[in-house]
């Protein structure tokens, strides 16, 4: 029982930061119609402004770690959203519902931006200090604290992203953009800037879930690639464009990844996850919810 | 500049390319030229692909499948090297033929993504079969020893070869069913041709050429890894493509050929090679969309014909 506790903690964890990951790209697929390449990059860099900044914080200003890590986090998600609006306004703006210069361009910002990366941080991994090292027993498998903590901190951002796009004007804005951008544009919706804030809604959730990984596992400026295959599993198994499907699809791929890693090694694992979606594409080419344009 | 004195103009670069290569084959500059001719025929292979509309990532995977299997060919079963090569070929475009029928019942984002997975689960899978070198890959797999003069000729030759068969096809009535494809699906599917049998086909014939590229490659670098085939050498060629511009077969040998020599300058800038292409890469999509393909030919359309004139109908 223990053990089914740990693995089904195990999805849970890996799925919730897989699913603030690819809903980022989803929405920004949605909107935009572009296959940004360089998400997993914007993952790492605030992931690897947080494992830099935390001790430097810690060391310098003197304060709880709790605190310096609240403060990298802030200072990351600023910066990689500011990176994110100087990509979208120098270059995606020029590219919209463009899937082959979009994805081209994407492309050369990935090489561009991982260059510059290891420039800055070296191709060390670095670990993050723990916050907590306390452990506590939950549904009969014992796990830290701060594994619980990440993990529901995710669970909540992807409910309120959720909520966001279902109750709010913004959300329904995001929706319809997504739908059909002319019918939308007709009812006065600005695509340009909707589609600006899409973009940077998708840059903050790939930040937000590289922040919660900094703690968790060491840190490296090419740990977006690894993260960028899931994502791209997920999606299309989700449907590109469709939220729900994504959620489920995180999920799914999770469990495999838990179980997999547990019964074989990871590279098997991601292996047979391709033969499972060439297996899907055979069945349905559209994902499982996605639609078919 | 006609049709006829700028092919006449090729016909005599090409001949002098490859008299360069037979008379010193051991030259750098030679050594270059193989590399570029290579990343040539991938380039335009890839190129070849998008006549359907679609962006093939999947191909590095194909060009993989070519270098293992002639590598492993050569290395450990000792066959001759045209048996070799052209098994690498067979290989690459049978299992392009598997691929593309079950994957190009999708298209656009959903055919790249999927291609972009294939490329990295393929390079997952080499370091993690045993009887390929896993993680080391293939080593010592030399051209025979009577060749080996020749080689650099030999290499060079093919690939110019492939180019030619590969424009030709593009002018071919089978190069019109592909654009049509591209411009419109439903209307082929009306006269009563099986778009997905177009599309395989297409990515057939695009894989068997990046087959032969493969076993060339192996070839001419006697040694292969799984970190050979990896997606950033998918970016890279597409930036070939990209740079050199998609309008002409030329522009993805011209893409290979600008990028592989800026290439060698920027060698010793470590990570910032990666960084320095990917700017390329951007700069060139924000200020020259067309690539250099067409930068020249806006030039030369300026000082060759009157602008009226050359204002055609796209």
């Amino acid at each position: 029982m223990a053990l089914y506790a740990q693995l089904f903690l195990n999805t849970v964890q890996i799925g919730s930061v897989y699913m603030l990951f690819s809903l980022g790209l989803t929405i920004i697929f949605g909107v935009m119609r572009v296959v940004n390449f360089a998400h997993g990059e914007l993952f790492a860099a605030a992931a690897l402004l947080v494992a830099a900044l935390v001790p430097a914080a810690t060391a310098h200003l003197g304060v709880p770690i709790v605190i310096s890590y609240a403060l990298s986090i802030v200072a990351a998600m600023v910066a990689v959203s500011l990176l994110g609006a100087v990509l979208y306004q120098f270059g995606f703006r020029l590219y919209l519902r463009d899937m082959t210069g979009s994805f081209i361009l994407s492309l050369g910002f990935l090489l561009l931006l991982q260059g510059v990366l290891v420039e800055i941080f070296t191709g060390v991994p670095r670990v993050v200090p723990p916050i907590s090292e306390e452990t506590m027993v939950f549904l009969g498998g014992r796990v830290t604290v701060q594994r619980l903590v990440t993990c529901a901190a995710a669970l909540v951002l992807a409910t309120s992203v959720i909520g966001l796009i279902k109750y709010t004007n913004l959300g329904m804005a995001l929706r319809a953009v997504s739908e059909d951008y002319e019918a939308a544009m007709l009812q006065g919706i600005k695509y340009g800037r909707i589609a600006f804030v899409g973009f940077l809604v998708g840059v903050n959730l790939a930040a937000a879930a590289g922040c919660l990984i900094a703690p968790l596992f060491t840190v490296t400026p090419f740990m977006g690639a690894d993260y960028l295959v899931r994502a791209f599993i997920i999606v299309i198994i989700g449907g590109l464009g469709s939220i729900s499907g994504t959620v489920l699809a995180s999920f799914v791929v999770a469990l495999l990844d838990t179980l997999g890693g547990f019964y074989f090694d990871p590279t098997t694992t991601t292996i047979a996850m391709f033969a499972l979606v060439m297996l899907l594409l055979v069945l349905r080419p559209q994902g499982l919810m996605g639609r078919s344009d | 500049m006609n049709a006829r004195t700028s092919s006449t103009a090729l016909v005599v670069l090409a001949a002098a390319i490859l008299g360069y290569a037979a008379y010193r084959p051991t030259s750098f500059a030679v050594t270059v030229v193989t590399w570029i001719t290579v990343r040539s025929i991938v380039a335009a292979s890839m190129r070849f692909v998008m006549l359907i509309g679609e962006i093939n990532v999947a191909s590095i995977g194909f060009v993989g499948m070519g270098a293992y299997a002639s590598g492993l060919a050569t290395a450990s079963w000792h066959w001759p090297i045209l048996a070799a090569l052209l098994l690498g070929a067979v290989v690459a475009a049978a299992s392009a033929a598997v691929f593309g029928f079950i994957t190009l019942r999708t298209r656009g984002a959903y055919f790249l993504l999927v291609g972009f997975s294939f490329t990295e689960v393929m390079r997952l899978l080499y370091t993690q079969v045993e009887a390929i070198g896993g993680n080391d890959g293939i080593v010592g797999i030399f051209p025979p020893t009577w060749l080996d003069r020749w080689f650099p000729a030999l290499l060079i030759g093919t690939g110019m070869t492939v180019l030619y068969v590969l424009y030709r096809i593009e002018r071919s009535m089978l190069g019109k069913l592909f654009l049509a494809v591209r411009g419109n699906e439903r209307i082929v599917e009306a006269a009563g041709i099986s778009v997905l049998g177009v599309k395989t086909l297409c990515l057939v014939i695009a894989s068997f050429m990046v087959g032969i590229a493969g076993g060339l490659h192996a070839h001419a670098a006697n040694v292969i890894s799984p970190g050979d085939f990896g997606f950033v050498v998918a970016a890279m060629v597409l930036a070939y493509v990209k740079i050199g511009g998609e309008g002409h077969i030329l522009g993805a040998v011209i893409g290979a050929t600008v990028l592989t020599i800026v290439e060698q300058y920027l060698r010793g800038f470590g990570a910032l090679e990666h960084a320095l292409f990917g700017a390329a890469i951007v700069a060139a999509m924000l200020f020259f969309a067309e690539g250099l393909w067409g930068l020249v030919h806006r030039i030369l359309d300026h000082v060759a014909i009157p602008p009226a004139a050359a204002r055609k109908p796209q």
